[in-house]
């Protein structure tokens, strides 16, 4: 054999070798558009920086991905990782499928104080954990400058309480006839979660500690679902109507997600400003979390070791920063929302995110239960049942209550 | 028609319609396939889920609980599977009547060599080929309470339109408007071939006789048409009991349950609360009501008249 | 006479009605289509005044479109073959030939109908794991190779064909699967060309299952590419309907080609009794 021909065959040899040690993971995801670009990214910096190792991102629509796992579950054909929204965390880490963190955490650098408490209550089952937050967003108020200055208010200050979001909305609705708040009413874990920081913000609980009973239907509860109902047929503040008034110009104020902070200057065509929602008025702020948690499936030890490697990896705070940096997803770690190249981004690039950061400490989780989808549901509805004025406050609370116990089990 | 002398020469002992024994082997052939096909894809998955109906499981975990008929107790007890009926009924009937009426009546218009039938017929299909997820989201936006171009034309004509998918009262009626919207033209195109074969004969005739055009219509062009009726009704009926996409994109169920058909119904239980044993025992009695319903319409069409 | 000129009027401006409410959204689908995203929330058009065509361009590239395209072209027609094979020779069977349980098979058959299909989805989605046939066209097309719907169509055409000819092919000792290849199905145009079509559009329009068995933007078709542009893009109506119009218009043209076939086959299918 020539040398030539020798240098080929050992390079060739190389690369079987690699191609048959290469691990392939697979990762499913519901990132989409922009952000899938930039995991992809990511991806590709990891595997550069891990020429063994190759992940083959999956994405796979957002309201399907939970029926594509169960299914996959069921017919074995589980992916190596992948993320899931918070709320249907509970759903899986019961599938058995998943794989334990807290060996490798220990074993990791990983400091889990560092995380926000509020998406730490996920991923929990047996007092193992089997996900990790990464990403997160949350919800704050919105407001349209031009309105407020019409209506003689100042564009910069926002309401900070219930008494002035109520102030401030009647004194838009009487001098420009627009609505002064837009209020979520077409049910479901759209009403559910909105509601939900009126609640906490009032100091009342979705449910009890060990979250065997329910706990809105208190005296912070009936305020939190007055207020709504008063917004509408008290106070003339709010309306009931499909969702988009704010974005269209025709009500002043919204709560909305932190990702709108991307999304509204894109379509809106008046200045905006953005804070931490407003608190019942002797009580604390409060927000709601979105997000996703990322888990993994169990498979073969190398899978799982490679898999987990990723997952540290993403989480480290540099990768985080960039991670956020370049979706607008909320920092789930202290260090990250102090980082200082973070907050440089925020201030230039995106200053409307700063007060969802702010509240991140504030920001509650929904409760982790395996069925919270359908307690959500009933909530939302007899929320709407007082917002619609068919029912009072306390009525409506009483019913969910009587419906959502046995539930809980 | 058969020559049963020269069938006797030949001393095969043929039918018109093959004899029995002989028929077995061409029949296996001819049907095999599709048989198999659904049978693997329909009747065993169906039946999988009768028994799964029995049972209580999240599609994920790897135990699943044996609860009987408990399933059912709950399902027929709850005042949701209550309202889902109602919902289910009312836009299942709303919808089919409404579009068997207007496609009819839009047919025999059609029917009087009216120019440009070929432009109308395609216009009225639209609808019918069009996804359901893009009309969802079209007729959604339609529907807007002040942007929308549903009440927007209702104030030209001093109409205040209703908050229509946001309103208990009305977001029913929307649906049903929408599921008509999608229908109609498929009735238009069948009721129109089916009058088309109809002898000028006949309406000369009636005509000779003295009846208005409604009279014509009543007397002579429905009873025709019956079988044609029958087969829309039932199809139909099947259809709208199961409507979903619609209601998915348009309103979720809401706003307060109002919308909230058995499709969705389903859909909510078995995919966004995971109660698989739940949502099949809802399937069920899906089924069995769409399939008592069809019996019905099968019999009362045996009774009028020939149905094929 | 004057009656009689009101009436032709009245028919008209009706029908005008009629035309116009079922035209109108899709008029709205595509001058929305057409505007530029800062006029997103401006007042709905029906003719449009904008002409963003960069929508179109921007929504094509915004997914690989042409793969989904090509996807749901391999689906559909897959599945127009097959059903419209299996089930014109399902319903020949069922109208011709006589064996015990005919129709008592032919009512299971129509109950498959009414079987919802939520119902039968995770069990079928299991089946097609098990052959290892996911994100593939086989899962696309097999389980959809069979339709009760163009079975009963098939059915009704055959019952009213009149019988001479396979009469006489059977006296001539002809078998009745080869009667039905020489003989019938040169017959069957009409019914053929309305099973194809319907068919085909719901092969096109299909989303839950093409949604369920596909893993990957290789595989994916049309419609499962439209929800994820809703994911994507949700926001961006302008986009968005782009992308619906893109998703339609196959299926308009399909039926425009087909239309006459169809008009035929329903024709002759005996519906009219």
């Amino acid at each position: 054999m020539t040398s030539l021909a020798r240098k080929l065959a050992i390079l060739a040899l190389f690369a079987l070798l690699g191609a048959a040690t290469a691990q392939q993971l697979s990762f499913w995801h519901y990132w989409d558009g922009a952000n899938g670009q930039v995991l992809q990214g990511l991806i590709d910096q990891y595997q550069a920086e891990n020429p063994g190792v190759t992940i083959e991102a999956v994405f796979v629509p957002g309201s399907e991905l939970v029926t594509r796992l169960q299914t996959a579950i069921q017919g074995r054909q589980t992916p190596s990782l992948a993320i899931a929204d918070l709320v249907t965390v509970p759903l899986l880490t019961g599938s058995g499928a998943l794989v334990p963190l807290d060996d490798y955490i220990a074993a990791s650098n990983l400091d889990l104080d560092d995380y926000f408490p509020g998406p730490m209550v996920y991923g929990i089952r047996d007092g193992r954990r089997y996900s990790l937050p990464v990403s997160a967003s949350n919800l704050a108020l919105f407001w349209n400058k031009d309105l407020f200055e019409q209506a003689g208010l100042d564009p910069d200050v926002p309401p900070r309480t219930w008494s002035e979001l109520i102030a401030f909305g009647q004194t838009i609705r009487e001098r420009t006839g627009a609505w002064g708040f837009e209020l979520f009413t077409q049910g479901g874990e759209g009403t559910s979660w909105q509601w939900q920081v009126f609640l906490w913000s009032a100091g009342g609980e979705v449910l009890s500690a060990d979250l065997g009973s329910p706990a809105f239907h208190s005296a912070a509860g009936e305020r939190a679902l007055g207020m709504w109902a008063d917004l509408v047929h008290e106070h003339g503040v709010s309306t009931i109507a499909p969702w988009g008034l704010f974005g269209r110009g025709e009500a002043a104020m919204v709560m909305d997600g932190s990702w709108m902070t991307q999304f509204f200057p894109m379509q809106v065509r008046f200045p905006l400003g953005s804070a931490i929602f407003p608190y019942a008025d002797d009580g604390v702020p409060a927000s709601n979390l979105g997000g996703e948690q990322v888990f993994l499936f169990a498979s073969d030890a190398a899978t799982e070791a490679a898999a987990w490697d990723f997952v540290a990896w993403f989480s480290s705070t540099e990768v985080q920063v960039e991670w956020n940096r370049n979706t607008g997803f909320m920092p789930i770690r202290a260090s990250v929302a102090d980082d200082p190249a973070y907050r440089a981004w925020v201030a230039s690039a995106r200053p409307l995110l700063q007060p969802f950061v702010d509240v991140m400490p504030y920001a509650r989780a929904r409760p982790p239960i395996t069925n919270y989808p359908r307690v959500s549901d009933l909530l939302a509805e007899y929320v709407l049942e007082a917002v619609h004025a068919r029912m009072t406050p306390a009525q409506a609370l009483g019913a969910a209550e009587s419906e959502i116990a046995p539930l809980l089990r | 028609m058969v020559d049963k002398r020269a069938a006797a020469v030949r001393g095969t002992p043929r039918s018109p319609n093959g004899g029995v024994g002989r028929a077995w082997p061409e029949a296996l052939l001819l049907l095999g396939p599709a048989l198999l096909v659904l049978a693997t894809f329909s009747v065993y998955p169906a039946l999988a889920s009768i028994h799964l109906s029995l049972f209580d499981w999240d599609g994920i975990r790897p135990v699943r609980a044996f609860v009987g008929l408990d399933n059912y107790t709950r399902l027929v007890a709850s005042r949701e599977f209550a309202n889902s009926l109602r919902v289910t009924v009312v836009y299942s009937a709303g919808m089919t009547i409404a579009a068997l009426a207007i496609g009819l009546l839009t047919a025999v218009l059609l029917n009087q060599r009216i120019r440009g039938i070929a432009l109308y017929r395609v216009l009225f299909f639209l609808p019918v080929i069009t996804p359901t997820v893009a009309a969802g989201v079209v007729w959604r936006h339609l529907f807007d309470p002040s942007q929308g171009v549903v009440n927007r034309s209702l104030a030209m004509v001093g109409v205040s339109g209703p908050s229509w998918l946001t309103d208990p009262a009305w977001a029913l009626l929307a649906v049903i408007l929408v599921g008509v919207w999608k229908r109609v033209g498929f009735n238009v195109v069948v009721y129109l071939a089916a009058l088309q074969g109809v002898p000028r004969m006949l309406y000369e005739a009636a005509q000779l006789d003295g009846a208005t055009p409604w009279q014509t219509l009543r007397y002579v062009t429905i009873p025709l048409l019956a079988p044609t009726t029958f087969f829309l009704s039932v199809t139909a009926l099947i259809d709208a009991f199961q409507v979903f996409d619609l209601v998915y994109v348009m309103t979720s169920g809401g706003p307060l349950r109002s919308t909230d058909v058995f499709g969705f119904f389903l859909y909510r239980y078995g995919f966004r609360y995971h109660e698989l044993g739940y949502a099949s025992a809802i399937a069920f009695v899906m089924f069995a009501l769409i399939f008592v319903a069809t019996l019905v319409q099968y019999r009362l069409a045996r009774g009028g008249g020939r149905a094929g | 006479m004057r009656g009689r000129r009101i009436r032709t009027i009245a028919t008209h401006v009706a029908l005008i009605a009629g035309a116009t409410v079922s035209a109108m959204p899709f008029l709205w689908m595509v001058t929305t289509s057409l505007k530029p995203p800062g006029a997103l929330y401006q007042p709905p058009l029906l003719v449009p005044i904008h002409f963003e065509w960069a929508n179109y361009a921007e929504a094509w590239r915004a997914a690989p479109f042409p793969r989904f395209f090509l996807n749901s072209a391999v689906m559909a027609v897959g599945i127009t073959l097959a059903q419209t094979m299996l089930s014109a020779m399902a319903g020949y069977a069922f109208a011709r030939l006589r064996f015990p349980g005919r129709d008592a098979l032919f009512l299971v058959v129509l109950g498959t109908m009414m079987i919802p299909f939520p119902v039968t989805l995770i069990p079928s989605y299991m089946i097609v794991a098990q052959l290892g046939w996911i994100d593939t066209y086989a899962a696309l097309i097999v389980p959809r190779a069979a339709s009760a719907f163009a079975i009963f169509l098939f059915r009704q055409f055959f019952l009213h064909l009149p019988r001479e000819l396979e009469e006489a092919a059977l006296i001539d000792g002809a078998g009745r699967f080869a009667i039905f290849w020489r003989i019938v199905i040169p017959l069957s145009t009409p019914v053929i060309a309305a099973s194809a079509i319907f068919s085909f559009l719901f092969a096109w329009n299909d989303f839950l299952w093409p949604l369920v068995v596909t893993t990957s933007p290789r595989m994916q078709t049309i419609q499962v590419g439209l929800a994820m542009f809703q994911g994507q893009y949700g926001v961006f109506w302008t986009l968005l309907m782009a992308a619906c119009v893109l998703a339609v218009i196959p299926a308009i043209l399909a039926f425009l080609v087909a239309q006459r076939r169809f008009i035929e086959g329903m024709t002759t299918t005996g519906l009219k009794g």
